[in-house]
């Protein structure tokens, strides 16, 4: 017995050692962030690394916030090269970056996405307004009568909110608030609801974070119920019960179109020329950050980024489309093939 | 019978001859603690060579932890203290440069309950000859297992299946395994602790006729709750009471003519 | 006649009918409990199993489909003019399968409609024909007979899980491609052949060409590390705890720690991975031996909380035996508490290492929840692990990946059930009587 661990407390030592040699070299990209942006991003990838003579990049799906911090964490093997993000990267991060020697950061747009308001097809579609939307979930809502002061949110069903919406109580599938898709639903959705009451809106510049309390807080009371990360357990659910509405992402929708509908926001239904054409109110940009100093450094950076910004990728007819990625129009890919092809790094304002 | 605690002297004095001509080992002023019980008090008795020397007593009189300091098996329990002497033919086993190992290999003991390994006959009784590295090859170890069988009386009935499992024999079979196992090392002094309190009475016969012929060879201290036994093994008893050695002398002398009162009663049945 | 023995005969007599009397009429009652809780226990047994039916029922009836894909034979051109004998490894693939749709279905002209007819084959089909070429040169020129996987849509259809009546708009698969897939079919062109690729490639976003076996090598290096880290150093500590350690505060804080490191939340050993392994002394992130390192951590507790409970459970009389005839302390130890004890201990280490098999919440935080498509090779290539594989798939927006999420349960599932096993086989190996 004393002889079996002596012969494991030597492997372990050797196997220490070699470990150590080892870990000197990356030959293959890193990337983090959305979870939103994952699915595109792992498509690419594969296709990059089954096509190239690169190694597959690999792809950790860590949440926009959380991909930024790792990428601005520093310039390095450890580090990881490119950041995904289902938002735009703020001017705080960017400081951070910058105070960990990350100087030079690319800016990829990539495409947009949607976030549905979906139900069963049961039911007919609704056609709901922002406004609606804010009514409909906000914990606090300005007062009936019109006057300037707030009340606790009374609505019970969707024709309290509203007299053409049905009459069915308000029952809303919703991501929890560490996710990317919460924050945007809750900053295009419900902020552009709120901002149709003047003088929520005047608020905006006399007391900041008293205007996103009321845009950004969402009820408790059970309407709005947390339903978790998991999207598919959403569709579910709403093939179980009829009356409610789930919140997710567009591609979702467009794999399950046989079983739910999207509702249309402001009287623009969710497909892809809507959003496209920035009709659709609730969809936003994703994209894509690369640190300038791996390019070179870490092989295939720049051949991954070149397989993104191909057409065949994020085109009209491309197969990030197929996946449910709302491509951007011409123009707007063809400024963001170039600053990725010259590696022009972003202007911080 | 109080012990003078207060003055660190010896409140009690045994009665009875504590010492003989050449003793094995020599015990004086042994004194044991449990934290703060004293549970052996200044205990002084020579121990005889080739002779059976029993210590009877009421439960709880402390000859089980008297023999248990003989191999210093009392080590073993934290917050066990023993204080005085104890020679082994001139030696202090308690100095501090003596070593538990080769002392334990000298004074062997065989404990309550049989207990034997749960490894084959010959496994265990060559367990100690190997750790001690007494046999040079195959064939001296199979001697040592034959011999100490046979001087343990189980080697007639085991010599064919000697790679069964020990705790494969019966209880007096595994206590005479035992003591196997403990000579098979030729120790000098072997301690018994309630050898037979498991047994039923035709093991314990055979154990006893054992002791008197390991007596030839070894000398043997036997702690026993038997005053029958005592008597026919012995041919020195001591009695402990409270912790205290009451009374020590010739067997047949104490067990005829007691001359503490304590012994007396105990032996007539009065208490224990 | 003494005076207790008296007594005890005035007993018997007053009361000796009585007695039996009362016991008899307490006996139904005692019964009557005694049935009550056998059938509770009963019950308890009952739901439990049923709910575990329930459990691997829906696994197996989702899963099981995962384990065959659908193919369909076509005949590809390997024309010499799109395969330079210098160029084979890139290629113009898709090009040679889409020319074969085409030459099938000649009346297909519209832009939209061709390419629905190359949506029905996997992409996968292109990756097969491009190895199949580069391993056998002589092959160009002719015309290949080959069995290539179809998309995950037709896939779906085939098995049954895309319905026909509901309106083409709502629905993945349109009506022309209904027709398509009708007319290979009768023409015998369609066949579910077991899937080969769920077991031997790795992770893909296309759900028939995505594979299990990546993520149940990284797991098998991530248990290697475990194993043959916590083993030996949980052993060890257990060992000297419970025999060396004279008991002292330290140890008593010791043990104390032990004890609630156990009951400590998983992704905090994610996070300390993170500060340590990875930050301090620079190990690659998302490596199995980053990954075996954390789950070290997270098993160490529960082995040493468990050798010492089997330590603990050896008899004193066999270390005193030992004492007895003059081993010393490491002797006593090795020779016969630790082989009596080893069954104990190796049944905590397999449910320790069991834990860490199923485990993603610390793995999250070192970077092994991550889209992985190379198989991993090496304790530092990049991996993921067999859990981290379900979350991920479950998240995944094709249907195709609801039956492979299943399908990994059922693998994760197994390999559970075959370290029980060993558990099981080990213990009867080693286990002694006394």
């Amino acid at each position: 017995m004393i002889r079996i661990i002596v012969v494991l407390a030597a492997a372990f030592t050797t196997f220490t050692f070699w470990t150590c040699t080892q870990s000197e070299s990356r030959n293959y990209v890193s990337i983090v962030g959305s979870s939103t942006v994952y699915p595109f991003a792992a498509v690419v990838a594969e296709q990059f690394g089954r096509t190239t003579r690169f190694r597959t990049p690999i792809l950790e799906s860590t949440g926009s916030g959380g991909g930024i911090k790792l990428f601005c964490s520093g310039v390095g093997l450890e580090h990881p090269d490119i950041a995904n993000a289902s938002r735009r990267i703020k001017k705080s991060e960017v400081d951070r970056c910058r105070e960990n020697g990350v100087n030079e950061i690319i800016e990829v747009k990539i495409g947009y996405d949607g976030i549905v308001l979906a139900s069963s097809r049961k039911n007919p579609p609704m056609s709901i307004s922002r406004k609606d939307i804010f009514l409909a979930l906000a914990k606090e809502i300005p007062d009936l009568s019109g006057a300037e002061k707030l009340i606790a949110n009374p609505h019970k069903t969707w024709k309290d909110v509203n007299s053409s919406l049905p009459d069915t109580k308000i029952e809303v599938l919703g991501p929890p608030p560490t996710s990317g898709t919460r924050d945007a639903f809750v900053e295009l959705a419900m902020e552009g609801g709120a901002k149709t009451f003047s003088w929520i809106k005047d608020l905006k510049k006399k007391d900041k974070s008293r205007y996103k309390a009321i845009c950004h807080t969402i009820r408790e009371d059970g309407a709005f119920i947390e339903a978790g990360e998991n999207d598919n357990l959403i569709i579910q659910k709403l093939e179980a019960n009829p009356d409610a509405v789930g919140i997710f992402g567009f591609s979702f929708l467009e794999q399950n179109t046989d079983k739910i509908q999207g509702s249309s926001v402001d009287g623009f239904e969710p497909n892809f020329g809507s959003i496209a054409k920035g009709d659709y109110p609730v969809s936003r940009p994703l994209f894509m950050y690369v640190k300038k100093s791996h390019v070179g450094v870490i092989p295939g950076i720049k051949n991954y980024i070149e397989e993104f910004t191909s057409d065949k990728a994020w085109g009209e007819d491309g197969y990030l489309a197929d996946k449910g990625m709302i491509p951007m129009p011409k123009e707007e890919r063809e400024k963001y093939y170039n600053d990725a092809r010259y590696l022009v790094p972003i202007e911080i304002k | 019978m109080e012990t003078n605690e207060s003055t660190g002297q010896k409140g009690f004095q045994t009665v009875g001859e504590t010492k003989v001509e050449n003793p094995r080992m020599t015990c004086r002023d042994v004194n044991v603690y449990y934290g703060d019980k004293h549970a052996i008090k200044h205990v002084g008795i020579d121990i005889g060579r080739n002779q059976v020397i029993a210590m009877i007593g009421p439960s709880g009189c402390g000859k089980s932890t008297f023999i248990r300091c003989l191999n210093r098996m009392n080590d073993t329990i934290p917050r066990c203290r023993v204080t005085g002497e104890i020679l082994l033919d001139d030696t202090n086993i308690y100095d501090r440069d003596i070593d538990v190992v080769p002392l334990r290999a000298q004074v062997g003991m065989v404990f309550q309950k049989p207990n034997p390994f749960p490894k084959s006959i010959y496994d265990n009784v060559a367990y100690g000859p190997r750790i001690h590295g007494l046999a040079q090859n195959k064939a001296e170890l199979d001697e040592y297992v034959e011999t100490s069988l046979k001087r343990a009386g189980l080697w007639e009935e085991v010599k064919d299946r000697l790679d069964h499992s020990g705790t494969s024999l019966s209880g007096g079979q595994q206590q005479r395994l035992c003591i196997a196992r403990t000579i098979a090392v030729s120790p000098e002094v072997i301690l018994m602790d309630e050898p037979c309190s498991a047994l039923d009475p035709i093991a314990t016969a055979k154990i006893e006729g054992l002791i008197d012929e390991l007596r030839t060879h070894y000398t043997i201290v036997i702690v026993t709750h038997s005053m029958q036994q005592a008597a026919r093994v012995s041919q020195r008893t001591a009695y402990f009471h409270m912790g205290d050695l009451v009374e020590v002398g010739i067997t047949d002398k104490v067990f005829t003519n007691p001359r503490h009162k304590l012994t007396e009663d105990y032996i007539t049945g009065r208490f224990g | 006649m003494n005076n207790s023995e008296y007594k005890q005969k005035a007993l018997d007599k007053s009361s000796s009918g009585r007695t039996i009397e009362m016991v008899n009429k307490s006996l139904s009652r005692r019964y009557k409990a005694e049935r009550r809780f056998r059938r509770y226990g009963q019950v308890a047994i009952i739901i439990s199993l049923g709910f575990l039916c329930l459990l691997f029922i829906s696994i197996i009836s989702k899963g099981y489909p995962a384990f065959y894909q659908t193919f369909i034979q076509i005949d590809v051109f390997l024309d010499p003019d799109v395969l330079p004998k210098d160029k084979l490894s890139t290629a113009n693939y898709p090009g040679l399968i889409k020319k074969s749709l085409s030459s099938e279905f000649p009346e297909v002209e519209l832009r939209r409609e061709k390419k629905q007819l190359y949506g029905m084959v996997s992409i996968g089909a292109y990756y097969q024909i491009r190895k199949m070429v580069m391993k056998n040169r002589d092959m160009i020129g002719t015309t290949q007979t080959v069995w290539v996987p179809v998309d995950d849509d037709i896939d779906m259809l085939a098995k049954g899980h895309i319905d026909r009546n509901t309106p083409e708009l709502e629905r993945r698969v349109k009506d022309i491609q209904l027709a398509w897939f009708d007319r290979w079919d009768k023409a015998g062109k369609i066949k579910k052949r077991f899937n080969t690729t769920f077991f031997t490639s790795g992770d893909s976003r296309e759900p028939e060409m995505s594979g299990i076996w990546g993520a149940m090598a990284g797991s098998l290096y991530v248990l290697v590390v475990t194993l043959l880290l916590s083993f030996p150093i949980g052993v060890a500590a257990a060992v000297y705890l419970e025999e060396f350690a004279s008991k002292s505060r330290w140890v008593d804080l010791i043990e104390v720690n032990i004890n609630n490191l156990a009951a400590v939340p998983s992704i905090v050993f994610g996070l300390l991975g993170l500060a340590i392994f990875i930050n301090f002394f620079g190990l690659p992130r998302s490596a199995p031996l980053v990954g075996g390192l954390v789950l070290t951590l997270m098993t160490l507790p529960i082995i040493i909380i468990a050798s010492r409970a089997a330590l603990q459970s050896v008899p004193p009389s066999i270390r005193q035996a030992a004492l007895g005839v003059g081993a010393s302390k490491m002797q006593t130890v090795f020779h016969h508490v630790f082989p009596l004890a080893l069954p104990g201990i190796l049944t905590g280490t397999i449910i320790g290492i069991s834990r860490a098999l199923g485990e993603t919440a610390p793995l999250l935080m070192i970077g092994m929840v991550a889209f992985i498509v190379d198989v991993p090779g090496s304790f530092t290539d990049p991996s993921t692990v067999l859990p981290v594989q379900i979350y991920l798939w479950a998240d995944s927006p094709e249907r195709a990946f609801v039956e492979r999420t299943s399908a990994a349960i059922l693998v994760l599932l197994a390999l559970l059930i075959a370290t029980n096993f060993l558990a099981v086989l080990l213990r009867n190996r080693f286990e002694r009587r006394w």
